[in-house]
């Protein structure tokens, strides 16, 4: 057993030489990678870089070919109370017969038991999951009749119903519309500000400089790790990106209250 | 067992029949849920196929033709059959709808062939092993439904107890893997519980014709139900209810029971893909036509109230040349508003009455609220997930977010 003040010090999540392909082709290659606690961290890269690969090998979710990963020091197998993942949105089926409050129990279902009755407190924490992100009105609708983004914020409701230190979500901001992208990344902040680890797969550059602390950036190869002033340079930049490094001048999105 | 049949007002036989037929039908509509949600509905049609050449096997190694035996080959059968179709996936470059295709066929092709060879034997015990092609349900023993009620309490008692993984794994297998439940595993279970539902079911309504009882139940319960806790039981009722009208119309008519209850079960779920209320076609379809017959309704009297205030009062023919409208249907258009009170004709051209003038007004009010939402709704900073509902912002955002942008609308102007 740990002590506490170990486990506290020990970062969110590590990865350590971790490699995985599909057939033959390498799609994360000797990735070494850490993500410290009460930051927001973002996971970077071109399409095909292995970003959302990187999350589900390091949650044992696919077979791995080598390395391995670490929640809070611990593997990931005897610390998944300690890991919320948000998986992609278009990864269900969205006319699954199941309502709102249902998917957001899921969250607690690891917790209360498998079979064992549903307590009032865990009721409780579901209704104050599902109002932080604004869907308390939609507590009994058919998820097949949410909008995109009420779908992620659900989502992410389900992932903090889980009460896990580290929550870790793969594209929470494709497809949904900037209001919503403005909500849940206010809700990340505040997440972050409780000393909790948000790790996010994410596209815009953009964003990441302006609401992020820390990034990975990430080329089947780790290509730079750190605090995002750091990482993102036109030089790793372009390593990762290749010609189409260019990005750097391309014109910001204008965002509602973001 | 023996007193469930005798409790039922019916002949020995048809009492049989019956319970056979609703234990069969409750337990593939339960357990067709996790083929149909799983997009899996033709592995349960390769399932049942590849249990015949089991049949044939089990008869040929034992030379017994009870149905336990017959079964048990059909469930050993189904398994190997679901392995290859797995093996076939996971190994080769065949896709899924593939591997079903090949396994399917072939595993029937071999349970014909087989059966064939048993009939040229003349072996005295062959007679109705065909029975398992086209399922009979007359000619169930008792003990062949014991047999049947045994593995339906043991399939559905563990879905009840597996309930909460099996629905979080069938939602949604990446998070369920998050979470540390054994996906690989509860995956396995499901198609377990398939066979189990074919071996049960196979005798009553035979190889070729199984799947549909997997798939009709949860289909039609799918329509009625939006939640899988309620989906489940549903689409067992509606599946001991087809299984049983099925087989007493069978025995009656004395048809085949397997494509009679079919047929039942085709009608109930036309019923519920046609009548379901939220779902069904007709309600869809009705609720799409009144939503455009609004649309254009509405459409028709903003043009007439622009053109009055634009100059003289349009004719009917000017109004469709001004805006673009079909003039057949803007004449359909003008009856609807004649009759609804809503216009106030000055010879040939029109005016809007009072009630139309107002109901005009309205909608104008609405289109202006919707275009200050487009341009200022980001101001609103809106306390939660509410979405805007373009015919109805008011009643969709709430009257202090419509007065709030309305005012920010005003303010710009």
């Amino acid at each position: 057993m740990r002590s506490t003040a170990e486990t506290l010090a020990a970062p969110a999540l590590e990865v350590r030489r971790l490699t995985a392909s599909y057939s033959s082709r390498p799609v994360l290659w000797d990735v070494d990678a850490t993500f410290p606690m009460g930051a927001l961290s973002a996971i970077v890269g071109p399409n095909g870089a292995g970003k959302s690969t990187l999350l589900k090998a390091a949650l044992g979710l696919i077979a791995t070919d080598a390395g391995q990963a670490l929640i809070q020091g611990r593997p990931v197998k005897t610390s998944r109370d300690r890991v919320a993942y948000v998986p992609q949105r278009d990864a269900v089926d969205w006319d699954f017969p199941i309502t709102v409050r249902e998917v957001v129990e899921m969250g607690r279902y690891a917790q209360i038991g498998w079979v064992r009755r549903v307590q009032r407190s865990d009721q409780t924490l579901v209704a104050d999951c599902l109002e932080r992100v604004g869907m308390a009105a939609y507590a009994s609708r058919q998820i097949g009749q949410l909008s995109g983004g009420q779908r992620q914020r659900v989502f992410i409701a389900r992932a903090l119903a889980q009460q896990a230190q580290v929550m870790v979500m793969d594209e929470p901001f494709a497809g949904v519309d900037a209001r919503t992208e403005a909500d849940i990344l206010g809700l990340l902040q505040e997440l972050r500000n409780e000393g909790r680890a948000v790790i996010v797969v994410h596209h815009d550059l953009g964003t990441v400089r302006a609401a992020f602390d820390w990034v990975l950036l990430l080329n089947v190869r780790a290509i730079a790790a750190g605090p995002v002033a750091d990482v993102l340079t036109p030089e790793t930049l372009r390593r990762a990106y290749g010609a189409a490094g260019g990005l750097e001048t391309e014109e910001q999105e204008p965002r509602w209250a973001a | 067992m023996g007193s469930l049949i005798d409790l039922l007002p019916l002949a020995y036989p048809d009492a049989v029949v019956v319970v056979g037929a609703a234990l069969l039908g409750m337990t593939a509509g339960a357990l067709g849920v996790f083929a149909v949600l799983r997009e899996r509905s033709l592995v349960g049609d390769a399932l049942a196929h590849s249990a015949l050449p089991g049949v044939a096997v089990a008869f040929l190694v034992t030379g017994a033709k009870d149905v336990g035996t017959l079964l048990a080959g059909a469930a050993c059968a189904g398994i190997v059959g679901a392995l290859m179709m797995v093996g076939i996936e996971r190994t080769s470059r065949i896709r899924p709808d593939a591997a079903i295709g090949v396994v399917l066929s072939s595993f029937f092709s071999l349970g014909i062939v087989l059966l064939t060879y048993i009939a040229s034997t003349n072996n005295a015990n062959q007679a109705g092993l065909e029975k398992y092609l086209f399922g009979q349900a007359a000619g169930l023993l008792e003990r062949d439904l014991i047999v049947m009620a045994i593995l339906s309490a043991i399939s559905l008692t563990l879905v009840a107890l597996l309930f909460r993984a099996l629905k979080t794994t069938l939602f949604d297998p990446n998070f369920a893997g998050s979470v540390g439940l054994p996906v690989r595993v509860l995956e396995v279970a499901m198609t377990a519980l398939l066979v189990v539902a074919v071996i049960v079911g196979l005798r009553t309504v035979g190889a070729i014709l199984m799947v549909a009882m997997l798939v009709v139940p949860t289909v039609a319960a799918r329509q009625l139900a939006g939640r899988l806790a309620v989906v489940l039981p549903v689409s067992a009722l509606i599946g001991a209810v087809v299984g049983v009208t099925g087989a007493l119309l069978s025995a009656r008519a004395e048809l085949p029971t397997g494509p009679v209850i079919v047929l039942v079960g085709f009608l109930v779920v036309m019923a519920c893909v046609l009548l379901a209320p939220g779902r069904g076609v007709i309600w869809r379809a009705r609720k799409l036509a009144r939503d455009r017959r609004r649309t254009l309704t509405e459409g028709v009297m903003v043009d007439i109230e622009t053109a009055i205030h634009a100059g003289p009062p349009p004719t009917a023919a000017e109004l469709a040349l001004v805006s673009g409208r079909d003039p057949r249907v803007l004449r359909r258009v003008l009856r609807r508003l004649d009759r609804e009170g809503m216009l106030a004709r000055d010879g040939d051209r029109l005016h809007l009455s009072e009630i139309g003038a107002a109901a005009a007004h309205a909608v104008l009010e609405r289109r202006n609220l919707w275009s200050a939402w487009l341009e200022h709704g980001w101001q609103l900073q809106l306390p939660d997930a509410r979405e805007p509902n373009p015919s109805d912002l008011r009643a969709s955002l709430g009257d202090h977010y419509a007065d709030r942008l309305q005012a920010l609308a005003v303010k710009e102007s």
